[in-house]
């Protein structure tokens, strides 16, 4: 955690004797200016099953419909050069603005709850996976296109069989940094009451505690980089060429 | 929330906002005292712009100078790249929170939080943005006598412009969208009236998104405008 | 006279050089403002700890304004050898000496703006105009802008580029155009020693002939010492006034002129890497004047075809056609036995010329054409159009074959044109 290495140093100082005193959970507790009571964390470990599994959930969806949606669009803008620019600047601006804005512009719409968060998140993953799937098939290689058009595939069998294979790499990748993006943000999907780990930080009194923040902070990281190597196991047996190229360099 | 006749909520939620934009007015929650109106909105707005430029030039001095020393090298790559990728899975809530908790609040604890956060964004890009520039084009920089500072002064920064400027941007999205919920680390932008609905109100928490949106989306554009400014015509048509 | 120009500017005008290869009782150690002597001494470039080196202890001598082409498989040392001497490869041991002075004496990148670079991929920044490419070093020296932009003018119009193009950026020129720009930029601040590693290589051929040729044209005009690295030996024989053939580690195994090396390759190595057809290629070097033509009897219109038939009948006799000329010995055509049937020469034949060469013909064209004609002679006149002689097939290869062929120097332009003389045999 980057921005707690950044407030290490100062905390130490505080939490030197009571990290190494601590016995009792609830002592713990009430000295809210520990940093991690081990004991409490042990006890309520339980607690934090439900809001991760719904953050999970919100940032599987919203994935799944971001790529639904993105992936769409470039294969259009892929077909129809000079809808690229507009469709990039589109999916720019709802990149731009802030998750939790989104969600809250979105509230006289849709309310609160977990469609709000789904439909801002899947905004949010939008251009990420528009300007991958973009690049992934701007990159194949013209020798391999032409090949194929010589050999008499339609446009149609040159994209689902060419170009889009080749172009899975970058496309993971865009989906890795969508992933792992959507997560952290995810969090604040408690201000449209829509549940997860923000629940464990923002809900009442949890402020002052750094252990549960710490707890619901390292599992949205953990998750997230759970996913993160998923997805990279996925695009290797999705690209058993490139597992090729590797050994026969090795 | 009411699913019927979608418009009418849907006009009335965003009217009011306005209202608590541009006048004081009395919310239904807070019994009488007046909250709102354009002083205090563009108060809040000023102080998030305000933490946000600082944050982002911390970030772009410590940052630029790390990537494009790395880059011209051509080390530090796991560093540059596996940062950037660390740092995009930090949830800015329970950053901004650890921090309110542990370290305490005020302005200068938040700049530098954000910093933190804007660093990644910005060395990655800008160490991929250097280290690409193709090497014949590198090669041929240095016979014809550029000195390594020349080089990277006069070939490499120009032809990573583009690279740089998309950290900046990413960046500066981040930074913003952080800020926004600094209110928990004691310093007050909009995300004031997000945060405390029992004081403002629904009409507060809606102008607040819209007034940051707003913002978000200024800074963008700027950014953008300036990447284009910046960038080199013939690299713009080598893009196309 | 463009040149004439851009030396003033330079500096005192350098001494003219003649067109062919430069004496070596005048090439000097250092030209002003033209170009300098490049000397490897012992020059050696070890990578790491390896025992053995990437050029072993190189001993090498370019003359001042000659094309000196290291040429050999790759992986021999060609390329490290040529970037030594602007020192983007820092030697181990040795030195260079380029116009007697050490290439070590001076800070690298100063070095570097005195030495003309041309590498295969170009290298031209994409996002700089192509004037403000070839503005590159002259701006690292401080030139003021007029000058600079003059200099610009010259150089495209010297590389053969139009003006109009300055504007332009990289991406929207040809290959064969932006290393055009290439050679410009190298040559903005007129070097007096050019690198270049490749140049040509990643055109299509075509357009790399063009560009050799008109390199060649180039330096007849401007002189410039040239070190040029190339894998491909015809490029070799076709630019290089002295080829170095190397080997591996830098070993040159035959330092010497095309011609030398094509008529007495120093070892196998040369040979295999010359080529079996080294004879063809021998051609390409030669004029139809340098060797010993054959003669036809020749007739006027008009002469008794009794003396014409005299001629024929001759023991001697080296052509056994007659050829019509007219009265300023211009051949009109081949005479047939119904020609000289009559009394007199008609005035015109019955078989026409086929290909007429000229003596100032390279050989291996001529033997194309004769190929391709379906005359077995060839009838070859001077710049006048003046019978000369008469080649064929035979000719070519009897001479080929013969001792005087393997020890005779054949400088294709100096050597004046003979008049044809009796065969060597039967």
């Amino acid at each position: 955690m980057i921005s707690a290495l950044a407030g290490l140093p100062l905390a130490v100082g505080q939490v030197g004797e009571g990290f190494f005193k601590e016995r009792n959970g609830s002592a713990c507790v009430e000295h809210r200016s520990h940093l991690f009571c081990f004991e409490w964390a042990r006890e309520h470990i339980g607690d934090y099953a439900t809001p991760a599994l719904q953050q999970l959930e919100l940032v599987v969806i919203s994935v799944l419909i971001g790529f639904a949606i993105a992936f769409a669009l470039a294969l259009l803008a892929h077909r129809f050069r000079y809808l690229e620019p507009p469709l990039l600047a589109g999916t720019g601006i709802l990149f731009a603005i802030p998750s939790v804005a989104f969600f809250l512009l979105l509230l006289p719409i849709t309310g609160r709850g977990r469609e709000t968060a789904i439909i801002a998140l899947s905004a949010y993953t939008l251009q990420i996976i528009y300007r991958n799937v973009m690049v992934g098939l701007h990159n194949v290689p013209e020798s391999a296109k032409d090949a194929a058009r010589g050999m008499g595939l339609t446009s149609r069998q040159l994209l689902w069989k060419v170009e889009v294979p080749l172009a899975v790499p970058e496309i993971v990748a865009g989906l890795r940094v969508a992933v792992v993006s959507t997560m952290a943000i995810a969090t604040l999907a408690v201000f449209v009451h829509a549940g997860g780990l923000g629940e464990k930080i923002y809900g009442s009194g949890n402020l002052n505690f750094p252990t549960t923040i710490i707890i619901a902070g390292v599992i949205a990281i953990v998750m997230a980089l759970l996913l993160d190597a998923v997805l990279l196991i996925g695009q290797h047996f999705a690209t058993p060429w490139r597992r090729a190229a590797r050994e026969a360099t090795a | 929330m009411s699913q019927a006749l979608l418009p009418h909520p849907l006009f009335a939620g965003f009217g009011g906002a306005f209202e608590f934009i541009f006048s004081r007015q009395t919310s239904n929650v807070t019994g009488g005292h007046k909250v709102g109106g354009i002083d205090q909105v563009l108060e809040l707005a000023l102080r998030q712009i305000e933490v946000s430029v600082v944050a982002l030039a911390l970030a772009m001095l410590v940052a630029i100078p790390i990537g494009l020393y790395l880059g011209h090298k051509g080390v530090g790559e796991a560093l540059a790249i596996g940062l950037g990728n660390a740092s995009r899975a930090v949830p800015e809530l329970a950053a901004i929170a650890l921090i309110a908790a542990v370290v305490g609040v005020g302005f200068w604890t938040l700049v530098i939080v954000l910093a933190v956060l804007g660093i990644p964004p910005i060395l990655t890009n800008t160490f991929t943005g250097i280290n690409q520039v193709d090497r014949p084009t590198i090669d041929a920089a240095r016979g014809l006598g550029m000195s390594e500072f020349e080089i990277l002064r006069k070939v490499e920064v120009p032809m990573a412009v583009p690279s740089v400027m998309g950290g900046i941007r990413t960046s500066s999205i981040n930074i913003i969208a952080t800020a926004t919920i600094a209110p928990l680390a004691g310093v007050l932008t909009l995300g004031n009236f997000i945060i405390n609905e029992n004081v403002y109100g629904a009409n507060g928490v809606l102008a607040g998104a819209i007034v940051v949106s707003i913002i978000a989306l200024i800074f963008e554009f700027a950014l953008a405008g300036l990447q284009r400014r910046l960038t080199s015509k013939g690299l713009r048509l080598q893009a196309q | 006279m463009l040149m004439q120009k851009v030396k003033k500017r330079m500096g005192p005008a350098s001494p003219g050089y003649r067109v062919g290869s430069v004496p070596a009782a005048e090439a000097t150690e250092q030209s002003q403002g033209g170009a300098s002597s490049v000397v490897y001494q012992g020059a050696t470039k070890r990578y790491g700890k390896s025992a053995v080196p990437a050029v072993d202890h190189l001993d090498l001598e370019v003359a001042a304004g000659e094309i000196c082409v290291l040429v050999g498989p790759s992986g021999c040392g060609k390329t490290t050898s040529m970037r030594m001497v602007n020192r983007m490869v820092e030697l181990t041991e040795g030195d260079i000496l380029i116009g007697g002075e050490s290439v070590k004496k001076r800070d690298a990148a100063r070095l570097r703006r005195e030495i003309g670079y041309v590498i295969q991929q170009v290298g031209l920044f994409p996002h700089r105009t192509i004037a403000q490419n070839i503005a590159t070093v002259p701006q690292l020296l401080g030139w003021d802008k007029d000058r600079i932009r003059a200099r610009t003018g010259e150089l495209l119009e010297l590389v053969g580029l139009d003006p109009e193009l300055a504007g332009r950026y990289p991406v929207q020129l040809s290959g064969g155009q932006q290393q055009r720009v290439g050679v410009a930029r190298a040559l903005a601040v007129d070097p007096p020693v050019m690198l270049m590693d490749e140049p040509f290589g990643a055109i299509d051929p075509i357009n790399r002939e063009r560009l050799q040729n008109e390199f060649l044209r180039l330096q007849a005009e401007i002189r410039k010492t040239v070190l040029f690295v190339t894998h491909d030996i015809d490029e070799a024989i076709k630019m290089g006034d002295r080829i170095a053939i190397m080997h591996e580690h830098g070993r040159v195994e035959q330092y010497a002129t095309p011609a030398e090396v094509l008529m007495a390759p120093a070892n196998e190595f040369v040979e295999d890497f010359v080529g079996a057809d080294r004879a063809l290629k021998r051609l390409s070097l030669m004029r139809v004047g340098d060797i010993d033509l054959w003669r036809a009897p020749n007739a006027r219109p008009g002469q008794s075809t009794a003396e014409v038939r005299a001629e024929l009948d001759a023991p001697d006799v080296e052509v056994p056609y007659a050829l019509l000329v007219d009265a300023q010995d211009r051949p009109q055509g081949w005479l047939t036995q119904r020609d000289l049937a009559g009394d007199t020469v008609p005035a015109t034949a019955d078989a026409p010329l086929g290909p007429v060469l000229e003596t100032g013909d390279v050989m291996r064209d001529a033997l194309a054409d004769l190929l391709q004609g379906e005359s077995m002679y060839a009838p070859v006149v001077d710049h006048g159009g003046r019978i000369v002689g008469v080649l064929s097939i035979e000719i070519i290869s009897e001479f080929l074959g013969s001792p005087e062929a393997k020890t005779d120097e054949h400088s294709a332009v100096e050597r004046p044109v003979e008049h044809p003389v009796e065969r060597p045999h039967d």
